[in-house]
């Protein structure tokens, strides 16, 4: 696409938002400026091999398909209350300087085309805030969906020893064509915090949608992710820690399930700044039908990284010859302190196994969808908010019985 | 009663034409216990898995029949007489199992994420089901048996899909019971399906399984390859008690005279070239062990 600013797309538009979440005058110039910024950017980077973009994000027209006036969402937000989980109009009201702080801190608001574009429009957006001490369990945010764009901003903030587990929802109410969903998450986890980050994506499958969640691990901190992802015909997301502070941690644990012709880019990234730092990053997603999924896994070790621990495996499963699925590992190392692996394997139910059931009387398809739910046993054993495991199983189930 | 009948059976690798069996004869009745020996590459393993249905299989000429009478499945299943024999090769595996089939395999697969308890429950209330549509077929036209079919797996009155005619608690005596005969440790019901069992616990799994599913006839691919003494006598023990207390034939493949030691045989069969070129008593396996498979071929074919 091209990415000239687009009549569509107005100062007045922005501002008109900016005001009606009463926002200061540096927050509407931070959205202008982002604004300004979308002719000069680029789309977020995809996989490209000679003759062929992995995931070809020009598709939709963003600029003349937005329609950020008319955002249309049904929202809980709902946590205990010793944290504080606020609207972002509540945030802008209430807490004007953690956002100033904190807005912007982790991911580059101005990275891509896409963030610039949410950052400039968006309508609705969550703060959590646990204070010293505190332990916060049961967060949830559950959006859906019932405009033709939304753009949803969320910021965490832990402080010195606290804790959190957030359990995020989208889904569609009122579907259309088509839908844009664009979601950008910062967390930013104080000393001795532990932040777990729960995401369950089920948008219609007619639904776009781009995501960047990212972390900000301070000293002996921990932010573990899961990024759960079943709905869309198309997303893009990133979900990454900056592992700043010492001895800090994080896990990103991924699953997808694509069929028909749904597209999944789903990157996990982890950068080790800082000594004793440990990542684990782990996804197992499903690809059916002619659903394409590209996987790309970064692990950043650098140079003031001493003591490094990073694992990273991610495996597909094809159920059709058509589908197709793609991942890329990558370490880089800058630090001869490491202990590391990665690995990444794509490949379809094995016959062997599917024999051995069968004959033990377990009809085919059955069987089938025995492997499958049984090969997304290892992530869903890394999944420690309950509530979301059992979605996604249900999600699963549903899907392949729904299947021949 | 129970009777496995191959007759004249050839099969060659289904991506190429290179054949493995060339008229092999046997017939396995309940209750009899047979070894099938042979050196390998012999066709031993494939007579195995043509008999389960593996796909990498194709039959060329022959048959697999299994003969069974009006009660092998007790007074619940009414079999007519014109469903006493069935042509195996004509059925998917999990049809043939439905019908008493059992293969245990020389290598177990290991299945992630399933666990033992779940597997097996599944797979015993997936007999019973297919059973009966195997022999309800009569009944009704195909039309209303589909609507059946769908039935089961949705309605609310039959509960969730994965319940079935036995359920959670009813299964868990069954397996208990079998487990303690086989003494085996109770934690391996709620372990992934063989994953990362050693190569003794999946064999004595296998046996297990055996067990619960009380098969008509039971393959039992090299179950006695890499068992140390001990898991050999337990393997053993269980593979005894299937003929003895369920009335299974079983058909024992084997390099080793070791195993028919403890699992003696009624009937020998030494396997070349894709047949079955010497058959005799428990004697004949003896005589292999001090002769080697050499003396066979030149007995048979008068050439070694």
């Amino acid at each position: 696409m091209s990415t000239q600013v687009h009549a569509n797309l107005t100062e007045e538009q922005v501002r008109q938002i900016s005001g009606e979440l009463d926002e200061p005058e540096w927050l509407t110039e931070t959205r202008l400026e982002a604004l300004d910024a979308l002719a000069d950017l680029e789309m977020p980077d995809v996989i490209r091999t000679p003759g062929r973009d992995w995931t070809n994000l020009h598709e939709l027209d963003f600029e003349s398909f937005v329609d950020p006036l008319n955002a249309a969402e049904d929202k809980d937000q709902v946590g205990p209350a010793d944290a504080e989980v606020l609207s972002w109009a509540e945030a802008v009201a209430e807490h004007e300087d953690l956002l100033k702080e904190h807005f912007g801190s982790v991911v580059d608001l101005q990275e891509n085309y896409l963030t610039a574009l949410s950052t400039a429009l968006f309508s609705t957006g969550t703060v959590v805030y646990v204070p010293e001490g505190v332990d916060a369990e049961d967060v949830t945010i559950r959006t859906e969906q019932n405009s033709q764009s939304l753009f949803n901003y969320t910021l965490v903030v832990t402080e010195e020893s606290s804790s959190v587990t957030i359990l995020e929802r989208q889904s569609t109410g009122q579907k259309q064509d088509e839908q844009y969903y664009s979601g950008v998450v910062e967390v930013v986890a104080g000393e001795n915090s532990s932040v777990q980050y729960g995401s369950l994506q089920n948008l219609s499958e007619e639904a776009y949608n781009f995501t960047v969640k990212r972390g900000d691990a301070g000293t002996y901190a921990t932010i573990d992710w899961i990024e759960a992802n079943i709905g869309t015909q198309l997303t893009k997301t990133e979900v990454s820690t900056e592992l700043n502070g010492e001895s800090s941690e994080t896990q990103i644990v991924g699953a997808f399930y694509g069929h028909n012709d749904q597209h999944f880019d789903l990157d996990a990234k982890v950068w080790h700044r800082a000594e004793h730092t440990t990542a684990d990053l782990v996804t197992r997603g499903v690809t059916d039908d002619i659903a394409r999924s590209v996987y790309e896994g970064v692990q950043d070790v650098g140079s003031e990284a001493w003591d490094t621990s990073s694992y990273q495996r991610e495996n597909t499963l094809m159920l059709s010859d058509e589908s197709e699925a793609d991942a890329s590992p990558k370490l880089i190392i800058n630090n001869h302190d490491t202990e590391a692996s990665h690995s990444a394997t794509v490949g379809q139910i094995d016959q062997e196994d599917l024999l051995y059931m069968t004959s033990r009387g377990v009809n085919p398809r059955a069987a089938r969808n025995m492997l499958v739910e049984g090969f997304f046993v290892p992530v869903f054993e890394e999944i420690a908010v309950d509530e979301l495991r059992e979605d996604l199983e249900e999600l699963i189930a549903t899907r392949l019985r729904t299947r021949d | 009663m129970a009777r496995l009948e191959l007759s004249n059976l050839h099969a060659e690798v289904a991506d190429g034409d290179e054949k493995i069996l060339e008229g092999v004869d046997l017939e396995v009745e309940s209750g009899e216990i047979h070894a099938l020996m042979g050196p390998n590459g012999s066709g031993k393993s494939t007579t195995a898995k043509v008999i389960a249905g593996h796909p990498a299989y194709e039959v060329t000429e022959g048959e697999v029949l299994l003969h069974i009478e009006d009660d092998e499945f007790g007074e619940d299943i009414e079999i007519d007489e014109d469903q006493r024999t069935w042509n195996l090769l004509d059925l998917e595996p999990n049809e043939r199992a439905a019908l008493g089939i059992f293969l245990g395999f020389q290598y177990p697969a290991e299945i992630e994420g399933v666990t033992m308890t779940n597997f097996l429950r599944t797979a015993l209330n997936a007999k019973i089901e297919e059973r009966e549509e195997l022999f309800e077929e009569e009944d009704g036209d195909s039309d209303e048996d589909e609507a059946e079919d769908e039935g089961f797996e949705s309605s609310p009155m039959e509960g969730p899909a994965d319940e079935g005619e036995i359920g959670v608690a009813e299964f868990q005596e069954i397996l208990q019971e079998k487990m303690e005969q086989l003494e085996m440790d109770e934690r391996f019901a709620q372990r992934y399906l063989n994953a990362g069992f050693s190569g003794g616990e999946k064999k004595q799994n296998e046996v297990l399984q055996a067990a619960i599913l009380e098969p008509s006839i039971a393959v039992l691919d090299e179950i006695d390859s890499g068992l140390d003494i001990d898991r050999l006598q337990d393997v053993s023990t269980g593979i005894n008690a299937l003929p003895d207390e369920q009335g299974t034939g079983i058909l024992q493949i084997t390099h080793y005279q070791r195993i028919l030691d403890y699992v003696e045989p009624d009937h020998v069969h030494v396997m070349l070239d894709g047949e079955i070129a010497k058959s005799g008593d428990a004697s004949l396996a003896e005589e292999l062990e001090d002769k080697g498979y050499d003396w066979v071929r030149e007995e048979v074919y008068g050439t070694a």
